[in-house]
């Protein structure tokens, strides 16, 4: 799956959340998303899926399978969780069971949608993201709201996924993914995506300063004299 | 697509959304058909009916559309491989609520809204008069949910305005610059129904088709 010189924005004269990525992904990687609130993570999900079109560049080589677990599931549907897994199961042709018990959630299943805690509303999501065995699975903060025991099974799924030659994007913001040995690590800010090797190993990462405009001059040389790398962003890439 | 397109059926009917267009469209049947009409006025009966039912039916296929959150539309795209087959989707479930809406009052009509029965010629008329009331609801429905307008005041404002401004485009000579829907009622009165509805309904189809077309091409950027 290949990206190149991505760009997107909602609207005409909105500014670019997501701006020139180049990237390549490759069957089996699996890769940590990350980045501020606002960065644009959610957006590149939903590119990545196909619900949104670049505004420019393209996106070629997506797996005909895609499964995605939203970051909020929507639970305010009609249905019990068994017959809500059972629809999109004939949908999409998956199967939901094996999952429903890896997730810890058969307790679950008669339990109507909108009475869910948030952590099993969450299990819902992941469910129907893997019940059909996809090509590229992209998560939104899998981790969050979930019970110790799902969130310690699902490094393991991933990383079954992955072997079965799956793409995995993940949306972290809690590393629950660092102990994978073949994570890789992009990093979106101001809709510009960076990758790194591990984080660990780096040592580096980005950060964002807002100086007055009379104390870019001095601020920059303060932080060089200091043994930092330090540029001065452009009015469009700080917009 | 179809499985798609029945799970958003049974949300609409487990939701109960369903008895908000089905309990007003028995009310303005109870009272359109209150009393039987005359023998030779089966034509105006069956037009009127057609023309009564569209903002009911419009109203069930924005309702239909609206009882799926816009997450879950999401999720249900991808899953289902894309997001052209779960607009169609979204489509062919609300033409299934209108359809059996616009059966209801059509079976009505003809059964108990009549003294006489109608002869071949004019209940085929009716028959297609409901199939265009039926696409008419469909795409002015569609046109006003959620995906397009976000804001359910502006939505059902521009639903009512758009059946409105239908009604009064279509009793002048410019009937033709929309559904002509009052016209099919003019027609009917005028004993002409039956010649006229080739013309009328090549109007109807070509404004169906600009505003399904319309709906499909603003979708692109809505998901």
């Amino acid at each position: 799956m290949i990206l190149t010189k991505v760009a997107f924005r909602y609207r005409r004269r909105d500014r670019s959340v997501i701006r020139e990525i180049d990237a390549q992904l490759s069957p089996g990687d699996v890769v940590e998303l990350s980045g501020v609130n606002g960065a644009g993570k959610s957006t590149l999900l939903r590119l990545l899926a196909g619900l949104l079109r670049p505004t420019s560049g393209t996106i070629t080589g997506r797996p005909a399978i895609v499964g995605l677990a939203p970051d909020r599931f929507p639970a305010e549907q009609p249905f019990t969780v068994a017959a809500y897994l059972d629809h999109l199961a004939r949908v999409c042709g998956g199967r939901w069971r094996p999952w429903a018990e890896r997730l810890n959630m058969e307790h679950l299943l008669g339990v109507r949608l909108p009475e869910l805690s948030k952590g099993s509303a969450h299990k819902v999501g992941l469910a129907q993201a893997l019940m059909a065995d996809p090509g590229l699975l992209l998560l939104d903060e899998p981790f969050a709201g979930l019970d110790t025991g799902t969130r310690g099974e699902l490094p393991p799924i991933v990383a079954e996924l992955s072997a079965r030659g799956t793409i995995v994007v993940v949306s972290d913001h809690q590393g629950g993914l660092r102990d994978l040995p073949s994570l890789r690590h992009w990093t979106l800010t101001n809709g510009r995506l960076t990758e790194t090797g591990d984080a660990a190993e780096a040592g580096e990462v980005a950060v964002e300063v807002i100086v007055p405009v009379g104390e870019v001059g001095g601020f920059l040389e303060r932080v060089r004299a200091e043994g930092y790398q330090a540029r001065l962003m452009s009015t469009e890439e700080s917009r | 697509m179809i499985a798609l397109a029945v799970f958003r059926v049974a949300a609409y009917v487990r939701s109960h959304r369903v008895y908000q267009a089905l309990l007003g469209i028995l009310a303005a049947l109870a009272i359109l058909y209150a009393a039987r009409a005359p023998a030779g006025k089966e034509a105006d009966v069956l037009a009127g009916s057609a023309a009564l039912i569209v903002p009911f039916l419009a109203w069930a296929a924005r309702s239909l559309l609206d009882t799926e959150p816009d997450r879950q539309r999401e999720m249900s795209a991808v899953l289902v491989g894309g997001r052209g087959r779960e607009l169609a989707a979204g489509l062919l479930a609300a033409l299934t609520a209108c359809v059996a809406f616009a059966g209801l009052a059509l079976l009505w009509g003809v059964l108990l809204g009549m003294s006489a029965a109608p002869d071949g010629p004019v209940l085929a008329a009716g028959v297609a008069l409901h199939g265009l009331s039926t696409l008419t609801g469909l795409t002015l429905g569609a046109l006003t949910s959620r995906a397009l307008l976000p804001s359910p005041a502006v939505s059902i404002m521009a639903l009512v305005a758009g059946f409105l401004a239908m009604l009064i485009i279509s009793v002048s000579p410019l009937y033709w610059l929309t559904v002509p829907i009052t016209a099919w009622m003019s027609a009917a009165n005028a004993g002409q129904l039956v010649a006229r509805l080739p013309e009328l309904g090549a109007v109807s189809l070509v404004w169906i088709a600009i505003g399904l077309t319309c709906y499909a091409w603003l979708r692109r950027t809505r998901p």
